[in-house]
């Protein structure tokens, strides 16, 4: 009964995952990948880049092309990794500040033989 | 003999002491203009807290054991962390979602004050990164420092000359 169950629902996660392998062959539009972009002449002339497209692709495109309209930041990363992606580096920061911690939980025994850091 | 040897070395001095100030000039400099130049608070940080080691190489753990305080850079790097997540509040202080950038058009483009929030939250994943990673490499030190085979006060015998003078003592 067990394995009946197993095979079934395999076979249901299976059938689901050919179909949208499917759908995405036909319906998802091609995303931005970078080819048409002039990288050298983006980053020397932002303001007159030229943002003329024949045809839209994605939020990637959005991000690059209204970067200035829409932050004001002329360093592209820090826009996107501060202000579109400002979750993530939230994370980022935490785990750095949780790794810290855990590396002086481990040593804590060492720290106090030293007299915990302070000034003398 | 005298067992407590001290690391003296006037070149290494020297070369701390100038070398220091221009570290952390870059470091600040990089994480000060994060918004209009290549870099930002993460690697700034990093390149502001290698002073650290450079004070070590010059006046040994006695000098960092002085000049630094442990404790007080865990807690400054818990209050950085909190200090991002009040200015990606503030968006919703003024009515909109979390994270949203309410003072991007508060500046000039190309200025150093400009895009609002991302400049503020880039200060402070800098100031966060810079104690965080300051404190990581304390306590590597004074790990080092307090192992057996070294001096009590941290200072350890660098050149082959020395480590003779010693055998011949002992």
């Amino acid at each position: 009964m067990k394995r009946l169950i197993m095979a079934i629902s395999l076979i249901v996660i299976l059938c689901i995952g050919v179909y949208s392998v499917v759908y995405m062959e036909q319906e998802i539009p091609i995303t931005y990948d970078g080819r048409g972009t002039d990288v050298y002449e983006l980053q020397q002339d932002p303001y007159d880049y030229d943002l003329s497209d024949p045809e839209p692709d994605g939020v990637a495109s959005i991000i690059v092309k209204e970067n200035l309209a829409k932050t004001q930041a002329v360093n592209n990363v820090t826009a996107i990794v501060f202000d579109f992606r400002g979750y993530d580096t939230l994370g980022e920061s935490f785990i750095l500040l949780i790794a810290i911690t855990g590396a002086t939980v481990i040593l804590r025994r060492k720290i106090d033989r030293w007299g915990g850091g302070k000034n003398e | 003999m005298n067992k407590k040897w001290k690391r003296d070395d006037l070149i290494v001095r020297s070369l701390a002491d100038s070398y220091l100030p221009i570290a952390l000039i870059l470091g600040f400099y990089v994480i000060l203009h994060g918004n209009i130049s290549p870099g930002g608070g993460f690697q700034g940080g990093v390149l502001a807290a290698s002073g650290v080691l450079l004070l070590y190489l010059g006046y040994g753990f006695r000098g960092i054991a002085t000049a630094l305080n442990m404790e007080r850079m865990h807690k400054l790097e818990a209050i950085g962390a909190i200090a991002y997540v009040l200015f990606a509040m503030l968006g919703i202080f003024a009515g909109y979602n979390f994270c949203r950038n309410i003072l991007f058009d508060s500046g000039n483009i190309g200025d150093v004050w400009s895009s609002g929030t991302i400049a503020l939250m880039n200060y402070s994943v800098g100031f966060k990164v810079l104690t965080g990673v300051g404190f990581l490499l304390l306590l590597v030190i004074a790990l080092l420092a307090t192992e057996s085979g070294h001096e009590h006060d941290g200072t350890i015998s660098t050149t082959e000359h020395e480590e003779l003078e010693r055998r011949k003592g002992e």
